[in-house]
């Protein structure tokens, strides 16, 4: 399966930035060759950095590559009745779908590592999007309603106009509202993320539009998500979507055994 | 070059793409810092931004079509989401003189903040 790797190696690695990090140990997942039967867990330290809702992990703090990579799309976080203490892992509603043991450093790592992820999810940010544009609309209504003048005015006269954000046009800026490119480079100065803060003098811009609503079981949730542990979003159905995220997850873990066992065997050989 | 038919799926922040007749996809791009430009009649671009030249090109059938596709990637981004939010919280903020994210317990959370911060 292709990947834009380096795309992603790049968003992994660059400076904007990451909703959480730190050291966690990976329970390595075994697959059971022929005749071999590993019994013994065992547990892998690696780096992780979740930004959005990808959850990366490096060898070392300092790789300039990630050797893994979870979509934290239709999962579930939860505290891990392992052998190891501050466990928690990551399942996927795909069946089929491995799970990701981790186990932190202790109990505050632990519990902040299952917020994060929990609400890590593109659906969760854009629950809580919608609901703030609605509160923002609603907040203009009544921002509105305070300023209408009550005086009719019977002359002809159009030079006044309401400076009234619902009746303001549209005014898009298409450049700013673009996908995040270039808007951690040095060049930006300023203010990050420019498309967030456009230079208002007096109106105001209409909110940008959302991203067409995926399908999903449930409704929108009313009034805030659960606070502590459990995670936040409805359950979405399992969908074939979620098959594609385990086929990316099996694929980029691999690709990287594979290349790192081939420079083993070159260094071996004493090429290199 | 050589256009291929493929069927193509946005989902969250991932374009996914498959053979026409196939359940599984044989690729995908992960739809962050990057730039979508409608390119002559039905075409469409995306580029990243630590490779710009390097464009994938897709024709739809449509200019219709290609207007609903750019507008739909340029909003696919979870960094564009997340901008929006920043923008309506500043919005909401100023107007109401209340943080909106107060009530979901999630106002300090470093991801929702304006301005940079380091890792």
């Amino acid at each position: 399966m292709k990947l834009n790797e380096r795309s992603v190696a790049h968003y992994a690695t660059c400076d904007s930035p990451a909703d959480h990090a730190g050291f966690l140990r990976k329970r390595v997942e075994r697959h059971h060759h022929h005749g071999h039967h590993h019994h013994a867990t065992s547990y892998q330290r690696r780096w992780f950095v979740l930004k959005g809702n990808l959850l990366f992990y490096f060898e070392e703090r300092e790789s300039r590559e990630p050797v893994g990579l979870v979509v934290l799309e239709g999962c579930t976080v939860e505290l891990c009745e392992a052998a190891e203490e501050f466990a928690f892992a990551i399942r996927f509603d795909d069946a089929g779908a491995r799970a990701y043991v981790l186990v932190a450093d202790g109990q505050a790592a632990m519990e902040a590592w299952v917020k994060a992820l929990s609400r890590a999810s593109f659906d969760y940010m854009r629950l809580v999007v919608r609901e703030l544009e609605k509160q923002l609309e609603e907040a203009s209504k009544s921002l509105a309603a305070c300023r209408k003048s009550p005086r009719r005015s019977s002359s002809s006269s159009r030079k006044r106009h309401l400076s009234n954000p619902a009746l303001l046009p549209l005014q898009e800026k298409p450049t700013v509202l673009e996908n995040g490119y270039c808007t951690w480079g040095s060049d930006g100065g300023g203010v990050p993320g420019g498309a967030a803060c456009p230079d208002h003098d007096g109106g105001h811009m209409k909110p940008p539009p959302l991203p067409p609503r995926r399908r999903s079981a449930a409704s929108s949730t009313a009034g805030s998500p659960a606070p502590g542990l459990s995670p936040a979003m409805p359950e979405s159905p399992v969908s074939p979507e979620t098959a594609c995220f385990s086929k990316l997850h099996s694929w980029y873990g691999q690709e990287i055994v594979v290349l790192r066992r081939e420079w083993q065997e070159r260094q071996k050989r004493g090429h290199l | 070059a050589v256009l291929k038919k493929r069927l193509v799926k946005l989902v969250v922040n991932f374009l996914f793409y498959f053979r026409t007749d196939e359940a599984e996809p044989i690729g995908a791009l992960l739809l962050e810092h990057c730039r979508i430009t409608k390119e002559e009649e039905n075409v469409f671009s995306i580029s990243f931004v630590e490779e710009p030249e390097r464009k994938y090109c897709f024709e739809c059938d449509s200019k219709e079509q290609c207007q609903e596709w750019v507008e739909a990637l340029k909003r696919a981004s979870y960094e564009f989401m997340r901008r929006s939010l920043i923008f309506y919280r500043n919005e909401i903020q100023k107007m109401t003189g209340k943080d909106p994210l107060e009530q979901y317990g999630i106002s300090e959370e470093a991801r929702f903040q304006l301005g940079t911060r380091k890792q």
